[in-house]
């Protein structure tokens, strides 16, 4: 399949968009819609430390993580759920592995699809194991493994899968340390998108032939890089104005994805969905307050606004007082979805839409450029640029420039001096940067393969 | 209603408090800071010196090249451009410089040491040796890239292996330098799981590190601390620390035991031993 670049954004207006509902539902087996109308929790779980010493038991694992949770849904009365596996080194590397960890999960989500009814789906997300600096990230070992193991989840019954690549990842990460919001933009707008490019036609056409979606990437290795070294509030590692620019970047980025037909719902922790919904209208899953067991973020509720199914993002596998993580997470996210679909069936879902945004609108940078009318004009500004894969990703941080400015000037948003001065100087330096993309190319490349040695730009057929 | 209306209807103390803000004190001269001024020299050219690493200016190089025409090297070093990072760590440590200004400081001093050590003949002598990998299988490396480029900051030789590192590597490198402390960063459950095997490994082959410091994202202290040499680390910046406690006579468990102490600050993770 080729590449269709967005021009055009699905929604006419920001106010079409809200949770449980898409332009574009999917629908996967065992009776699961994501956009349909309603929200679908999810729950993710990591497997205890230990489990990959062997195939057995890390299939043994999965299959309890499966279960722990399916049980719960039925106990507390889930229509529907999303179990979602992220690979461990072992799942990827080994394709049989991936295949028999998929299958035993997928035995018992049926098992309690044919007994209750109670819809499930399982995203098996494979592990990006390509080291750019080691082999590089076409063709090696390690990429060919994770063709075969996508693969093999979609011959065991995986309902779809996702990724979390790498592509810019050591070019972005040189921009974080110094500050150098070019190495930023390179990284993860042109180099990323390059490389989601590469892996998304191969999953995509992998996927078409089983009964498996291709859901779907984040930029987990890039925006949420910059937002977990940005930290809290009292962070001193990266500005969060820094960090929403690199956010509104990773939504161009991210959108290569569903340019190659990748269908959504969109990965967890991909913050820049909601720039992606507004944009393609696919689906989306989100995390945001029900995935404080894996890590802190600053709009724990402003990420529920348009989300199709909602997550934990990650939790380690034990028991907690209220039971085994599986199950106690699965039953946070639940409730969260039944909520939202309760706003649903009785009209009021966009005024919960618009108090989930509230409440997080202001209370950091990187949520003002997510709140959806502002995800919106990032996405808007995208698709002016839609066909050019380094102007769209410029158009974006600037326009997320403008959104955090306004917000600012009209005493909506506080900002310190550190994060004030970061949005002006790299504006600035953005707006200087060249309108043709390989001038700006050229001048990367003059730069960073010299001080990056873990660069490979024939990675990117650089 | 517009979410401007809310805004203007309703009180925003009562949902959230932006603190970084609310803390952030007037704009102050980092020369005027009184944990830089502690540190700052106060003769020339050892000031001048200090004062371009702290701006992170490359004029720093010739201010050395210039300095080094009456001062010997090794008090350029330790009298001028050190300084000038302590007062950097200073200024990290209470927030008011972040980690690109780190950088720009690191490189700054790193150009500038060139300079005098090619006047002294040799590299000037590190602290000490740290060896730095990330576990394999596990692809993630900016805190290990955060944790090297403190500790050479910080005036360690740093030896850094890298990511997706075998266990057999780390052992061969450990073998080879000798190293004060061995640094590992793991962002999964599954591949933390290195840190322990490396440890029993070391131990098969009759070696020791002082200090096997452990961290990342998926990393907790009751499974650092459930081996030996282990010692959970926190935070990037609180390794150059370790590292020096380690070379004072500190052990791994006093390291465990006095951690908030050693690294100067209040740590959540160790909150029962403060």
């Amino acid at each position: 399949m080729g590449v269709r670049r967005y021009t055009r954004m699905a929604y006419k207006d920001p106010d079409e968009m809200v949770f449980g509902h898409a332009k574009f539902p999917v629908q996967e087996h065992w009776g699961v819609q994501f956009g349909a109308g309603y929200v679908v929790p999810e729950v993710k779980v990591a497997p205890e430390a230990g489990t990959e010493r062997s195939k057995e038991t890390l299939v043994k694992e999965m299959a309890s993580i499966a279960e722990q949770a399916a049980a719960r849904a039925v106990d507390i009365g889930l229509p529907a759920f999303m179990l979602e596996q992220e690979h461990v080194f072992q799942q990827t590397f080994h394709p049989d592995w991936g295949y028999a960890c998929t299958a035993a999960q997928a035995e018992v989500l049926k098992k309690y699809y044919d007994e209750y009814g109670v819809k499930a789906a399982l995203r098996q997300t494979v592990g990006d194991l390509r080291i750019e600096e080691k082999g590089g990230l076409r063709g090696s070992d390690y990429d060919n493994k994770i063709a075969e193991t996508i693969e093999e989840c979609c011959k065991a019954g995986a309902s779809d899968i996702a990724a979390e690549t790498m592509g810019g990842k050591a070019v972005l990460d040189y921009g974080v340390m110094r500050g150098d919001i070019r190495a930023i933009l390179f990284g993860i707008g042109y180099l990323g998108s390059i490389d989601m490019e590469y892996f998304w036609k191969r999953a995509v056409d992998i996927c078409s032939k089983y009964d498996a979606r291709p859901a779907g990437d984040t930029n987990c290795s890039g925006a949420n890089t910059c937002m977990y070294v940005a930290g809290g509030l009292l962070g001193k590692d990266m500005s969060h104005t820094a960090a929403a620019l690199a956010r509104a970047i990773s939504a161009a980025r991210s959108l290569v994805a569903v340019e190659c037909g990748a269908t959504g719902p969109l990965k967890d922790c991909g913050y820049e969905n909601t720039i992606i919904k507004a944009i393609t209208g696919v689906p989306i899953c989100q995390e945001g307050k029900n995935a404080v067991c894996a890590h802190a973020d600053l709009m724990g509720n402003l990420t529920c606004q348009v989300v199709d199914c909602w997550s934990n993002e990650s939790v380690f596998h034990r028991e907690e007082m209220g039971g085994p993580t599986p199950a106690v997470w699965l039953q946070a996210t639940g409730y969260e979805a039944a909520l939202m679909n309760t706003a649903i069936q009785t009209g009021n879902a966009k005024t919960l839409r618009d108090l989930y945004t509230f409440t997080d609108m202001y209370r950091d940078p990187q949520g003002t450029l997510l709140a959806y009318p502002n995800a919106y004009r990032v996405g808007k500004a995208i698709t002016e640029y839609g066909k050019d894969i380094y102007l769209r990703a410029r158009a974006a941080a600037l326009e997320a420039s403008k959104i955090i400015t306004e917000a600012y000037e009209a005493k909506l948003l506080q900002l310190t001096r550190f994060e004030l001065d970061t949005l002006r100087k790299y504006t600035s330096i953005l707006e200087g940067l060249p309108m043709e993309a390989d001038v700006f190319v050229d001048q990367c490349m003059r730069e960073y393969p010299r001080k990056i040695p873990t660069f490979d730009p024939k990675s990117y057929g650089l | 209603m517009t979410f401007a209306d809310w805004a203007k209807k309703s009180d925003s103390d009562m949902v959230f408090k932006r603190f970084n803000v609310i803390i952030e004190g007037p704009a102050i001269k980092p020369e005027e800071d009184p944990d830089v001024k502690r540190v700052l020299p106060k003769e020339e050219p050892f000031k001048s010196l200090a004062m371009n690493v702290i701006f992170g200016d490359m004029k720093a190089v010739d201010a050395t090249k210039t300095a080094l025409e009456k001062v010997p090297p090794l008090d350029v070093i330790e009298k001028g451009l050190a300084k000038g990072m302590d007062a950097v760590s200073a200024l990290y440590a209470k927030g008011a410089y972040f980690l690109p200004d780190i950088m720009l400081s690191a490189d700054a001093m790193t150009a500038a040491i060139g300079v005098a050590e090619q006047k002294l003949g040799k590299a000037r002598e590190k602290k000490g040796t740290v060896v730095s990998f990330v576990a394999e299988g596990d692809p993630h490396d900016i805190g290990k890239n955060l944790v090297v480029m403190f500790l050479k900051a910080n005036g360690f030789e740093t030896v850094d292996l890298g990511r997706d590192v075998p266990n057999q590597d780390v052992i061969a490198a450990v073998k080879k330098h000798k190293p004060v402390m061995l640094t590992g960063t793991a962002l999964m459950t599954t591949t933390m799981t290195a840190f322990p095997k490396v440890a029993e490994m070391l131990k098969q082959q009759g070696l020791t590190v002082p200090v096997f410091g452990c961290g990342g994202g998926a990393v907790k202290r009751d499974f650092v601390e459930s081996f030996d040499m282990g010692v959970y680390g926190v935070k990037a910046f609180h390794a150059p620390k370790l590292a020096e406690a380690t070379l004072a006579g500190k052990s791994y468990k006093d390291l465990r035991k006095e951690y908030p102490k050693i690294v100067g600050e209040f740590v959540t993770e160790y909150a029962d031993r403060m």
